[in-house]
């Protein structure tokens, strides 16, 4: 009404002129109701007069002289009347129909007054409506307008994530791959700007060529060693990232490539190994192994890359959750890659790994008949819960791993494990520092092949069974599968020792 | 002179108090006004003598017509009477309406 575009806001001064304005058409619509009246009242008194006249013949009158002066009358021919019609036209008739003629004026008069008290009343409300809009306006009053400003900033950045997310669902690799490069080598950062496939493979190679110098040949070993395993889920994550990134960007798809081809030339280099890039992950891993924060956020998008695409187009609320499971998987991996290449520094970077990496020991060695019997009823679900790839890189893994866990594990026991572990575990590391303590490679071996004597099992037994699954699947679902599958691969002679026993 | 003079408060005041009649709209005031000038007509006319000629002005118009003088008293102490009610029942609606 009153503020065109509403952007001005109500002030008092406006509404009061308002009101203003609204009760003057009042006052104006009383004063004209007013003469209508009027009009009507003498109409009424002609009327009654008209209905009387013919009554007579003739009426003793005072007639007016002009305006001061009167003479008396007689009225005669009192049925006869001159009506005014109109711009001084007058018509002859009787005092019946000049009944009828002011009936009909009478009318017309009472429809303008209903028009007039109609208009009234509407704006009577408009003026009580403007009064309490004066009060609303009011600073002192009740009522306070609220606002809110929408910034384009704050959209775009809470916003992008999720907009950026949910149609294609692949930018969030782009991010991968932008963290990825400033990883592999701090010169790469600018190869996301490189056009040319040439450059970039001419920057990949001389960068594969550092890493190479850099140590990648002492870990050649355990990466021909694990290698088998990692061909298998580091393919499906080759596969993965090659179908996202075609999708859609070109560059970071260029980019993509031409990291994944010069890979596979590192691994001719190293002579033999399929896969350079699950080798290099874990390189990576190692280089910066705890400080590294960026190392595992690299590691987990990738790994995440196939199950975000899934979560994007669902749901954005399961996010969290997801990324959760996705960590824990992550973790997983790092520990079955890691476990081969580097067994120490990432391992042992929360408690949970120590735990899994003792747990393995002492399946390998004393009981894997325990962790037979957990696993099998668990183990099941939680691989088909985590994923496909794990399964099948766990039996490549795990028979890597206890050669090598056997290590880890004893060193582990002595520098931290224990304090963290519980009481059920400490047995058992008491049992173990005996032998590990001096020969910590050794120690695993020799204890498998003694003892399980009847009288050392069944204390670990009992005390593992309960806390450590516990533990186990509290922290990690992964690990759990880690520790109890050792076992089966382990011992199929063991298996049927600790069968025995059972 | 006299004579026509207190005809014409006559007519006049009969012509209010048929508008008042009729509509009801006059307000507290005009209505106390309006029993004054009926009671000075009403005293007029008893106290004119009887071979006293009586006209009626015709509402906005300037005729005068000639009226019997006691039918014209009685009429105008009528309309007081009217008048008198209408005010006292004003009085009691607004009394009404204080209480609650």
């Amino acid at each position: 009404m009153e503020a065109p575009g509403g952007a001005s806001p109500l002030t008092p001064a406006l509404v009061g002129r308002l009101r203003q304005k609204h009760e003057q058409v009042v006052t104006s619509c009383q004063e004209k109701i007013q003469h209508w009246k009027k009009v009507e009242s003498d109409y009424e008194a002609l009327q009654e007069r008209l209905r009387t006249l013919p009554d007579k013949l003739s009426y003793d009158v005072m007639v007016p002289f002009g305006p001061l002066a009167f003479m008396p009358g007689k009225l005669v021919h009192t049925n006869e009347v001159t009506v005014l019609l109109g711009d001084n036209w007058f018509s002859k008739c009787s005092a019946k129909q000049a009944v009828e003629l002011v009936e009909h004026r009478k009318k017309h008069v009472r429809k303008a007054l209903d028009d007039l008290q109609k208009v009234m009343k509407n704006f009577e409300s408009r003026a009580e409506f403007t009064e309490e809009l004066e009060k609303m306006s009011d600073a002192a009053g009740d009522f306070v307008d609220i606002r809110e400003k929408i910034e384009d900033d704050s959209i775009g950045t809470k916003g992008r994530y999720r907009t950026a997310h949910k149609p294609h669902s692949k930018p969030k690799i782009s991010n991968v791959f932008e963290v990825d490069f400033p990883v592999n080598g701090n010169d790469t950062k600018s190869v996301g700007h490189f056009q040319s496939e040439e450059e970039l493979w001419a920057r990949l190679e001389e960068l594969e060529r550092q890493e190479m110098l850099l140590g990648e040949l002492d870990r050649m070993p355990d990466t021909v060693e694990t290698n088998g395993e990692d061909a298998g889920f580091s393919e499906e994550q080759k596969e993965d990232k090659r179908t996202d990134l075609n999708g859609t960007y070109r560059a970071e798809d260029s980019v993509a490539r031409g990291n994944f081809h010069k890979e596979v030339t590192n691994s001719d280099l190293f002579g033999g190994h399929l896969n350079g890039s699950t080798y290099y992950h874990s390189d990576d891993e190692d280089d910066t192994d705890i400080g590294d924060n960026s190392v595992p956020t690299i590691f987990f998008s990738h790994t995440v890359e196939p199950k975000r695409v899934r979560i994007n187009t669902g749901k954005n609320t399961t996010l969290k959750f997801s990324e959760k499971k996705e960590e824990a998987k992550r973790k997983r991996k790092n520990s079955s890659g890691n476990g081969h290449a580097t067994p120490e520094l990432p391992n042992i970077k929360t408690p949970a790994d120590i735990y899994r990496v003792f747990v393995d020991v002492v399946n390998g060695e004393y009981v894997p008949r325990k962790s037979i019997l957990k696993s099998r009823s668990r183990e099941n679900s939680v691989c088909s819960d985590t994923s496909e790839k794990s399964a099948a890189e766990f039996d490549d893994r795990q028979g890597v791993q206890r050669s090598i866990s056997y290590d880890e594990a004893t060193q582990s026991d002595n520098s931290e494990g224990v304090l963290e572990e519980e009481e059920g575990q400490q047995l058992l590391l008491e049992k173990l520092p005996s032998s590990s303590g001096t020969t910590k490679a050794f120690s695993g071996t020799v204890v498998e092949k003694e003892p399980l004597s009847p009288s050392l099992i069944p204390h670990p037994v009992v005390a593992l069974r309960v806390m450590p699954t516990i533990l186990e699947w509290k922290s990690e679902e992964v690990l759990s599968e880690a520790s109890e599958e050792p076992p089966r691969r382990i011992s199929k002679f063991k298996a049927a020792r600790m069968q025995q026993p059972s | 002179m006299a004579f026509m003079t207190v005809l014409l408060i006559a007519l006049y005041l009969s012509v209010i108090v048929k508008e008042n009649g009729n509509t009801c709209h006059l307000c507290h005031a005009s209505f106390d006004f309006q029993i004054k000038e009926q009671k000075v007509v009403v005293d007029e006319l008893s106290n004119l003598k009887k071979n006293r000629k009586v006209y009626k002005q015709q509402p906005n118009s300037n005729i005068f017509f000639l009226v019997d003088r006691t039918e014209m008293l009685s009429q105008c102490k009528n309309t007081l009477d009217e008048l008198k009610k209408a005010h006292q029942e004003m009085e009691n609606s607004e009394k009404t309406k204080i209480k609650k």
